[in-house]
């Protein structure tokens, strides 16, 4: 690869998302311990390709060059962390704030405030101490699979006079499930309510009594 | 079925306690406004029969106050004279039928079964409370985020934004939201409100639900 659009830099970036994908399995497993179960569905980490990294050069008017790929675009290197519930999006982002040798650069919670066509994420830009930077998605299952399915439309503009009917239902397929993440987390904190009650010794003397 | 029977006068209103029991309806009767307006806040009915005459409130006072929170059980009033007025105030106040006295038995029966085959409608305008609406047409619930409510939810939420600041029943919320079903509990209950609090919360809004199943609920 004598043309990479990454120059010689490229096993920095595969040692850059080993690091950070350790680094994220350390805060799941904590996580795990401390709510009794996986917060994570599943991780998907990927160094963007040759071919998508040069087209996103060209989209944004930068010249095919490693300055371009690592300094000015920041997601060379990309993790999506696909989670159970919604809080646990919370709890694995404030861990990844205080991880060594990471600086912050930007976040945007798309969650909180959900883009127009209903896309929620809540995204990170890293920068690691060797400079390189990352993005990291964090989402739950519901988000990803509206997301998947909105990808898929993007690539299909040819639905004609159904594009609108089409954009203006995946907006509500997205404030649905948003409500049913909603949901699924209430449910979840009442079981962990109910489970906690049980095994408080306190409650348990009151209720003896 | 449910009746409420809202009548002053002592024989008449036991009566048609008598006659819509021996037909099968379970009958609260009650003998003034405060007490009706008390019956229909705390508990509910299929269908409320109010007088409109009566002592301490009369029946189109109590017929506004309870379209004001948002019950929508059909209302069957009694006139004691034929005043048009009386009818026309009624019929604005959101009563569904009106019956002049002296009525018989078999056409009050009668249109008590027309107004059980009524359903309820929703409440058709988009409500705004402080930094939140409600939208009916679409169920969405808006601030600085939207998210789509279930039809329980709505409802809940509804009920709640249409009475700011007062206190709600649990039995009356199982009765008016859950029409009674024998699954729903005061747990159901509290369950729905915790999931409007964390929606409320998810779209950024300031209003908040306080209070548990048994005190009930306040949206403040």
């Amino acid at each position: 690869m004598e043309n990479s659009i990454y120059g010689t830099h490229r096993p920095e970036l595969e040692r850059d998302m080993a690091w950070l994908e350790k680094e994220v399995g350390k805060i799941r497993g904590e996580l795990k311990n401390t709510l009794g179960m996986d917060p994570i569905e599943h991780i998907l980490a990927r160094i963007k390709t040759e071919e998508s990294m040069r087209e996103k050069c060209r989209r944004n008017g930068l010249p095919e060059t490693p300055e371009s790929a690592l300094v000015t675009i920041h997601d060379a290197i990309g993790l999506r962390i696909v989670c159970a519930f919604v809080d646990d999006i919370y709890a694995i982002r404030n861990r990844i704030r205080a991880l060594p040798d990471v600086t912050v650069v930007l976040e945007k919670d798309y969650i909180r405030h959900a883009k127009p066509n209903g896309y929620r994420s809540y995204h990170m830009i890293l920068q690691l101490s060797d400079g390189h930077y990352a993005e990291i998605q964090l989402r739950t299952i519901s988000m990803d699979t509206w997301a998947a399915l909105e990808h898929h439309m993007k690539y299909k503009q040819d639905t004609g006079p159904q594009t609108g009917l089409i954009i203006h239902e995946l907006k509500r397929c997205a404030d649905e499930l948003a409500s049913t993440d909603l949901s699924m987390q209430t449910i979840r904190d009442m079981i962990q309510d109910a489970n906690a009650e049980q095994t408080d010794p306190i409650s348990d003397q009151k209720n003896r009594s | 079925m449910k009746l409420l029977l809202a009548e002053d006068t002592a024989d008449l209103n036991r009566a048609l306690t008598a006659i819509l029991a021996h037909e099968g309806y379970a009958v609260d009767s009650v003998f003034d406004g405060e007490d009706a307006l008390l019956h229909i806040q705390t508990d509910s009915y299929d269908v409320i029969i109010l007088d409109i005459m009566m002592p301490k409130m009369d029946g189109i006072t109590v017929l506004r106050s309870a379209r004001n929170l948002n019950i929508l059980t059909p209302v069957l009033l009694l006139t004691a004279k034929s005043e048009i007025d009386d009818r026309v105030d009624g019929l604005d106040a959101g009563a569904d039928d009106y019956l002049t006295k002296p009525f018989s038995m078999k056409e009050l029966l009668a249109r008590v079964r027309a107004l059980t085959r009524r359903g309820t409608s929703y409440h058709p305008d988009d409500i705004r409370y402080r930094d939140a609406s409600l939208r009916s047409e679409s169920f969405e619930l808006v601030c600085e985020n939207t998210v789509r409510l279930s039809v329980k939810e709505f409802e809940l939420l509804q009920t709640f934004m249409l009475n700011p600041g007062r206190t709600i029943e649990t039995s009356f919320l199982i009765g008016h939201i859950w029409n009674g079903e024998p699954e729903a509990t005061p747990d159901t209950v509290n369950l729905y409100v915790s999931f409007l609090r964390r929606k409320l919360r998810s779209v950024s809004s300031q209003i908040e639900i306080s209070g548990d199943e048994e005190q009930g609920y306040v949206l403040e």
